[in-house]
């Protein structure tokens, strides 16, 4: 059943980023799992992974604010004190869920670099062999210097040039991907870098089975 | 049930028409199916979607192996011959898997999905239900043969992805078949070519069952069918097409409000009339009373859930 919890803070990365801290109230979870969170009306919800780890003592979500959108808009106006409406958690998609010692890969869009943060804040002794990471500005990749520390990451920054990064698309960087048929390689973010990848790693013959995906957001959007 | 629901099932409106007639009605006579409502919990927010699933929904809760456990073995008591399983996206619940192997090692089974992301990411450990002693069968939903009114629907990309996991099941050894969504006025004939030719274009035979759904409305909406009266049932059925309606051979389970009830078929879950009790040998001989604007469907079209 859907709880109410409250909101700690919401800290803004850049114009258009932020995460929203909740407090914990006890709430289980693993990396990977998402909980519906409400609009005002109690009635819209839009499904938003965890950013934070597994034993931290907040909630934490990445969030994109949408301007004209019903969830994450309002999510983004709250204040201290005030009070979200929060379903129980549940997920398709869990970084690392092949088993401990499978090698993994991890790429994302935007955003959907929260699930990994989960991994990472939980499961800091094993992380992955490597993460792409692609952004439409330098100033998005808020996950870029905290990846750094824990895994080989590589920046794709497609709508300017950075000197840390690679400009162009993430896909562009495909070709310097770790490819053996034990890694597994988990995609969220954007639909349409997902579908790409997963037609390019079956091209290399990687088996489905080694492919996990989460779409965050459609091509449309 | 509520002392309310069974008053109400003794009381004129349910039993008559507005106009005073008996209402039509089917007298369960086996249970050869028994569908499982995982849960309305989906990947997906579909605004056509008749259960009003999506993500992080709980209108019917998610099912745990140990809720459905009991219910399989009455159901084998009482000569089930399939599980059927829909959602939501069965998929997304946790237990799934354990469930339909549960489910495999006495009955074949059906599974009702959206071919998306979730049944994707546990292809690793369907692959394997393969070696259970019976059969899976997958029902893809393609609401359309048109990609972009697919996608309008269920988001861009799905389509794709639907075709992609249909493809991948077929070459892993399952049978697939088709739900996809009928227009008013619509040529069966012409409309079910059109997925032929799909099918084949993505390396599937042509000739996988296609089943066809008019559409149900969201739950809680009232509709405007017409009323179904006794002698409607004998003037435009007979005793054969009577045996065809879905509640005279088959039930479903669900978890509402944290409590397992057995509910008179696939279409009715969002109607407390329809709920018949906590256990299957309680609702067998329940009088299913056509009522809700869904039956009509069944009715007039025929709908069925199942792949009869
Ligand atoms: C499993 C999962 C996990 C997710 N986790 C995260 C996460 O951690 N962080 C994150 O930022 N996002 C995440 N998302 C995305 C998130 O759920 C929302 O989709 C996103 O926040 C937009 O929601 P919204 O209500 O603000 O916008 P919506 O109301 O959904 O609208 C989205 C955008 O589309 C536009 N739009 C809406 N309708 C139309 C239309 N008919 N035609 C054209 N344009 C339209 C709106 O103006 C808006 O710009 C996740 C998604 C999924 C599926
Ligand atoms: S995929 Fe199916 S269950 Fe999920 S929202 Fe769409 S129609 Fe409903």
């Amino acid at each position: 059943m859907e709880n109410t919890v409250k909101v700690i803070d919401v800290v803004w990365h850049t114009d258009a980023i932020y995460e929203l801290l909740l407090e914990r109230n006890g709430q289980a979870f693993v990396p990977g799992d998402c909980v519906a969170l409400y609009a005002a009306d109690g009635q819209a919800s839009r499904p938003y992974s965890f950013a934070s780890g597994a034993d931290d003592p907040d909630l934490r979500f990445l969030i994109r604010r949408m301007d004209g959108g019903e969830v994450s808009p309002h999510l983004a106006s709250l204040k201290t004190g005030a009070d979200v409406k929060v379903s129980p958690p549940f997920g398709w998609f869990r970084p690392g869920q092949a088993g401990d010692n499978a090698p993994a890969v991890f790429i994302a869009t935007g955003t959907g670099i929260a699930p990994f943060l989960s991994y990472l804040r939980t499961f800091s002794s094993r992380p992955p062999l490597m993460c792409l990471y692609g952004v439409r500005e330098r100033k998005d990749a808020v996950a870029a210097a905290f990846l750094r520390e824990h895994c080989d990451t590589r920046l794709a920054v497609s709508r300017e040039t950075a000197p840390d990064a690679y400009h162009g698309r993430i896909t562009d960087l495909l070709p310097e991907l770790r490819l053996a048929p034990e890694i597994h390689y988990y995609l969220c973010g954007l639909d349409a870098m997902i579908d790409q990848v997963t037609d390019w790693l079956e091209e290399q013959g990687i088996d489905i089975t080694h492919i996990h995906r989460e779409c965050f957001f459609n091509a449309e959007v | 049930m509520t002392t309310d629901t069974i008053e109400f099932r003794q009381s004129n409106p349910w039993l008559e028409t507005a106009k005073g007639e008996k209402r039509g009605y089917i007298q369960p006579a086996k249970l050869t199916e028994l569908w499982f409502h995982t849960g309305t919990i989906c990947n997906l927010r579909c605004p056509f979607c008749l259960e009003g699933s999506k993500p992080g929904d709980t209108r019917i809760q998610a099912l745990k192996l140990d809720d459905v456990r009991p219910f399989i073995e009455e159901a084998l008591d009482l000569g089930v011959e399939q599980f059927s399983f829909t959602g939501g996206e069965p998929f997304v619940v946790k237990d799934f898997i354990k469930i339909l192997q549960l489910a495999l090692t006495h009955r074949p089974c059906l599974v009702l999905t959206n071919g998306t992301e979730p049944l994707f990411n546990r292809f690793a450990d369907v692959v394997p239900l393969l070696d259970l002693p019976h059969p899976v069968r997958f029902r893809i939903s393609i609401d359309y043969p048109d990609e972009q009114r697919h996608d309008a629907g269920r988001g861009p990309g799905n389509f794709r992805r639907a075709w992609a996991t249909m493809k991948r099941l077929h070459d892993a050894g399952f049978t697939v078949s088709v739900a996809r969504q009928r227009d008013k006025d619509e040529d069966v004939n012409a409309a079910d070519e059109q997925f032929r030719d799909l099918m084949e274009a993505h390396g599937i035979p042509r000739d996988r069952t296609i089943v066809s759904f008019p559409d149900f409305l969201t739950p809680g909406s009232t509709g405007h069918a017409p009323e179904i009266t006794e002698s409607c049932m004998t003037t435009y059925h007979t005793e054969e097409t009577r045996a065809d309606f879905m509640c005279n051979y088959s039930k479903m389970v669900l978890k509402k409000n944290g409590r397992m009830r057995v509910y008179a078929c696939t279409l009715v879950d969002d109607d407390e009339r329809y709920d018949l009790g906590g256990t299957l040998s309680d609702s067998m001989n329940a009088r299913i009373v056509l009522t809700h604007h869904r039956c009509f469907s069944c009715f007039a079209y025929g709908a069925s859930c199942s792949e009869k």
